[in-house]
């Protein structure tokens, strides 16, 4: 059987929960194949292919996943922190390299320190690198120097979510359908 | 309600228990259980900042007597700084509480989840800034003369002053934990301020601006670990204590098991099984005596038995050499002999040798 270019590489990066971005080269190679690999990854590990336009990531069931809700917690509260400080988040989540420090700021001072202060990837700015680092293994930042990143695509599944979260919340009879 | 629903038992019971008490022909809860309701669901009453502005006067009156009758009564004394700290708790939890039921009013505001147009918006911030955020920053403003902030600072700036040069010590460590007290107060009174500041009173302007996703993350924070996030893969990280441990740890191991049936032979290599028979070249010697080259003798001698001669083999054979009943003459001339084994060429003297004179 023949398999697919960059074949290894796409199975290990997304096993690993890594998002494969639009801009990496053997994204063409899954794109080009999306009915084997969704097929190859439900037959073979019951999971889910997520393929969108700027993005692809595996789906899980395991509802336990701290990562998700860590990351959500620090976008929600970076987004709330820039909309506060009279920046348009979204064009500065879509294209602006951050500086930790930049970040530690907008923690530090955030009217959420209860919250962040209870949660241990985000209560002092060495836990903060540490999840930085995890999504940089992820794919859902990008490192160009050692505290410097800026987001990639992916981090467009957490807007996603926020986004579905409002409209379920405005219109509570659409949640109870879905 | 609740008395209508489980009775007249219940309506004795909360009676008794002192929980609520009548108000005509109605009931109230009482102000200890209603605090600790809000306490425990976390939702409270926004208060008026005049509520708050009293404890202006109630500090300032006992930090005055405080001053004024130092050096009288000591047991007083005692008791005023205990209810001036009191007092300050009680001011700092109640700014609290209201920093936080104004933060959660203006989050609604800024999330919209009602979608009410904008001059309503704005209609509700005026309200909220003009009654409650800024009288509550001028009675958090340090700057302003007047704040209660400010009466804190300086009462904390006397009680520094006490706690080090009041000649009683009971007094002085009572001024003591009223300045560690009172320095925990003035940072958690900054944060507010701060939040203030920062978040509230901008408030008009931040409400211009509307975003649905922004709605979104206000309410994901309002109850992070209750909602459920986007469901990514869990990474494959194996921990030690993980359940397939056992067989993740024998697949690694079984890579290096080596599958392919190993014999081992017994070794059919043959070794030389001679041993040196001293009393067998002992007798060929002593049977040629005199030997003129006793090193070439021991040669020949091998040569005898073997086509190739190996080196330990000739050096056993001349081991003769020592034997008691041999006498070795060495030859006046330098005369020498080349004799060859399987790895060596060896250069030896010509060595006569004859029986020992035995004296009796």
């Amino acid at each position: 059987m023949v398999y697919p270019s960059n074949h290894r590489q796409i199975v290990e990066e997304l096993m690993n929960g890594k998002f494969i971005l639009s801009n990496e080269e053997h994204f063409n190679s899954l794109k080009e194949n999306e009915q084997f690999y969704t097929e190859f990854f439900k037959v073979s590990f019951d999971l889910q292919l997520n393929l969108k336009t700027e993005y692809a990531f595996l789906l899980s069931k395991d509802s336990q996943e701290n990562f998700s809700r860590d990351v959500s917690i620090f976008i929600a509260i970076l987004s709330y922190e820039l909309d506060k400080d009279g920046r348009n988040f979204m064009e500065v989540l879509d294209f602006h390299e951050f500086t930790l420090e930049e970040v530690d700021g907008y923690f530090d001072n955030s009217s959420f320190i209860d919250l962040i202060e209870s949660n241990k990837a985000l209560r002092d700015p060495d836990s903060r690198r540490t999840l930085i680092n995890g999504m940089h293994r992820r794919n859902i930042v990008s490192k160009n120097f050692d505290d410097r990143f800026s987001f990639t695509q992916a981090h467009k599944v957490f807007v996603d979510f926020a986004k579905e979260l409002a409209m379920k919340k405005m219109r509570p009879e659409n949640a109870e359908v879905n | 309600m609740l008395i209508q629903k489980h009775g007249h038992t219940m309506n004795i019971r909360l009676r008794e228990y002192r929980v609520v008490r009548s108000m005509g022909s109605d009931y109230e809860m009482r102000d200890v259980y209603f605090k600790l309701m809000e306490f425990l669901l976390f939702e409270f009453k926004p208060l008026l900042p005049e509520t708050i502005e009293k404890y202006k006067s109630s500090i300032g009156d006992l930090f005055l007597k405080i001053r004024r009758y130092e050096n009288q009564d000591r047991d007083i004394l005692q008791e005023r700084i205990k209810n001036l700290s009191h007092q300050v708790r009680e001011f700092v939890d109640l700014v609290e509480r209201n920093t936080f039921r104004l933060l959660s009013e203006t989050r609604d505001l800024k999330s919209n989840i009602e979608r009410v147009d904008y001059r309503e918006k704005v209609h509700k911030a005026s309200f909220w800034i003009e009654y409650y955020i800024l009288p509550l920053n001028r009675i958090l403003d340090v700057k302003h003369s007047e704040s209660v902030t400010s009466g804190i600072l300086d009462v904390s700036e006397y009680a520094n002053r006490k706690r080090l040069d009041f000649a009683d010590e009971t007094i002085r460590v009572e001024f003591e934990k009223l300045y560690v007290q009172l320095i925990q107060t003035n940072s958690d009174l900054l944060r507010q301020s701060k939040v203030l500041v920062n978040e509230l009173l901008p408030l008009l302007e931040r409400i211009r601006t509307e975003s649905l996703i922004l709605t979104g993350w206000i309410e994901f924070l309002r109850n992070p670990y209750k909602m459920d996030t986007p469901p990514l893969l869990k990474g494959s990280r194996t921990m030690v204590y993980a359940k397939d441990m056992l067989f993740k740890v024998r697949e690694f191991f079984e890579q290096f098991m080596q599958n392919e049936t190993i014999t081992i032979e017994d070794g059919v290599v043959e070794f030389d099984k001679w041993i040196f028979d001293r009393e067998h070249f002992k007798t060929q010697l002593m049977a040629n005596m005199p030997v003129n080259d006793f090193f070439g003798w021991c040669y020949k001698e091998l040569k005898k038995d073997f086509k190739d001669i190996e080196t330990d083999k000739f050096f056993a054979l001349c081991g003769l050499l020592f034997d008691a009943d041999l006498q070795i003459d060495f030859p006046k001339k330098s005369e020498r002999v080349n004799l060859k084994t399987t790895t060596s060429s060896i250069s030896l003297p010509k060595l006569k040798i004859e029986p020992a004179i035995k004296i009796k």
